[in-house]
């Protein structure tokens, strides 16, 4: 009985502590919490969404630009066109890519394919002077994940997966630029070469027939978008869900 | 048979098709315009069981961008399009004026080989390059990480450092303030000079209106859009040179006009 009696006791007593353990460093990092709280203070707003409905616009006009889709291009309804961007016909800009044409306008040429997740972007001016617009030309390849700012791609030209060209560097035409490549700002990489590296260098020069397949990768990826756009429907029947949806919360529709 | 499967598939969309159109003609005899809306299931700001992300009210953030669990934003950053912040693990703090760019992957590790648990801390007027891979990094002020920059665990990039476009940055690498660091491992480059680091700071400021203007654009209902489209249009057959031949003078619709702030001031080129 006694056994017991001293058992509990200890029991309590060492539940005890630890409670006081933890209570503790929570105090503490709770004053640190409060501390940095009063040091950044982020008010939030009452009226910011969690989830919009509509999901992300794919073309964001931005004041007068209008971001120009051409017919018979493809562009996957996860892309984000801002701005001053016009992607010309049988080009195809695949799902994940950004082109901000925000500061500079973009332009994807004649059966050029922009592929996933790439970004591209231009700046407001170029180290080089010139201007600092991203201009792909036509039957241009750009591998997916790559990173473009300010660049001028020049036609027929593939650009290899996960590449970053930075700002005014040009790609001349009839080059490839393998994948990973990374061009540092104001380079051109000179007509009919292989380049690879980061930072990118000379690898070899490319043979005729190379030079020859550029076009046809980049015909072949337009028939593929062709697929791809024909999936889907010009419009989606949503609506008639949004309209159920509106009805049942007593809103007008 | 591949061929007529494909067939009779195509058959299907085109009855699809005709369907829809008709009842989108039903729609348009009720003048019901909303058919042209669409759905999306993307949810912005995202919270993980109970660790939500809290955002100021000045931020923007773009609505294809994921922001999810512990995340804290402070005023006047912006997280833009494609971002995906993933405080699930730990938590993650963005401070005032930061700009993360399209695209960007902001996550933290709860444990990794080294055993310290690291929440990723990106201090104030920070500017994030685009499809940026932060992992458990800390990023002090006014710091620059390069586009395609990928840091790893533990790294510290001290304030006004640079990190260049596609470095890769090792775990628990610091940069040393006022340096540029850069390739794969990355390695010292060169130092910073004084323009540099001012254009840091002004870059940040750049975004910040910027993230303003596509804040604005993002948040529009859908009246408002269809109501801009048509005015774009009007105003597109206006040429300002053919005007100026005429003598007519045409205002620009106060909706089309950008604030002036987005673009970098002319007359610093016009007097070189």
């Amino acid at each position: 009985m006694a056994n017991l009696a001293r058992f509990t006791n200890k029991a309590l007593r060492t539940a005890y502590s630890i409670t006081k353990h933890h209570a503790q460093p929570q105090l503490a990092s709770s004053e640190r919490a409060f501390a940095t709280e009063a040091a950044k203070s982020i008010t939030p707003s009452p009226d910011r969404v969690n989830w919009d409905y509509r999901g992300q616009r794919k073309i964001i006009p931005l004041g007068q630009w209008l971001p120009k889709i051409a017919v018979d291009a493809y562009v996957a309804p996860n892309v984000v066109l801002a701005g001053q961007v016009h992607v010309w016909d049988g080009a195809s800009v695949w799902p994940g890519c950004v082109l901000r044409g925000d500061l500079n306008k973009i332009s994807i040429g004649f059966c050029s394919n922009v592929q996933e997740r790439c970004v591209l972007h231009a700046a407001w001016s170029s180290p080089t002077g010139l201007p600092a617009e991203t201009s792909i030309e036509r039957y241009v390849t750009i591998g997916a994940y790559s990173l473009l700012r300010s660049c001028t791609i020049e036609p027929e030209v593939i650009i290899g997966q996960h590449s970053i060209l930075m700002e005014g560097s040009i790609v001349e035409t009839h080059s490839i630029l393998e994948a990973g490549s990374v061009v540092p700002p104001g380079r051109i990489i000179p007509s009919g070469e292989l380049w690879a590296g980061n930072p990118a260098k000379f690898v070899r020069t490319l043979t005729h027939e190379e030079t020859l397949e550029i076009p046809k990768l980049a015909v072949a990826i337009n028939d593929l978008s062709k697929d791809h756009y024909h999936e889907f429907l010009p419009y989606s029947t949503i609506y008639l869900e949004v309209e159920k949806f509106k009805k049942s919360l007593g809103i007008s529709v | 048979m591949g061929t007529l499967g494909k067939a009779i598939y195509s058959v299907g969309f085109w009855i699809r098709e005709t369907g829809q159109a008709i009842d989108r003609l039903g729609s348009r005899l009720q003048g019901n315009y909303y058919f042209q809306e669409q759905l999306s299931r993307h949810r912005t700001l995202m919270n993980v069981f109970d660790k939500a992300p809290v955002v100021d009210k000045d931020a923007f953030i773009a609505p294809s961008a994921s922001v999810i669990g512990d995340v804290h934003i402070g005023r006047g950053s912006s997280i833009w399009y494609g971002c995906v912040m993933r405080g699930d693990v730990n938590n993650i703090s963005v401070g005032s004026g930061t700009n993360i760019q399209d695209n960007s992957l902001v996550h933290v590790a709860k444990s990794n080989l080294s055993g310290k648990v690291l929440p990723t801390i990106i201090g104030d007027n920070v500017t994030v390059g685009h499809s940026a891979v932060l992992h458990g990094c800390t990023v002090e002020d006014e710091a620059f990480v390069g586009m395609g920059a990928t840091l790893l665990d533990g790294v510290v990039v001290e304030k006004h450092a640079m990190v260049a476009a596609g470095a890769l940055v090792r775990q628990n690498s610091r940069i040393p303030s006022g340096e540029v660091w850069a390739g794969n491992p990355a390695k010292f480059l060169r130092e910073l000079t004084a323009e540099e680091i001012l254009f840091i700071s002004q870059s940040a400021i750049n975004y910040s209106n910027l993230a303003q203007v596509h804040a604005a654009e993002n948040a529009k209902p859908f009246d408002e859009i269809e109501f801009e489209k048509v005015l774009r249009k009007k105003f597109a057959r206006k040429d300002e040179e053919y005007d100026s031949m005429l003598g007519v003078v045409r205002e620009i619709p106060p909706e089309l006009i950008l604030p002036d702030n987005v673009l970098p001031k002319q007359t610093k080129v016009s007097t070189q």
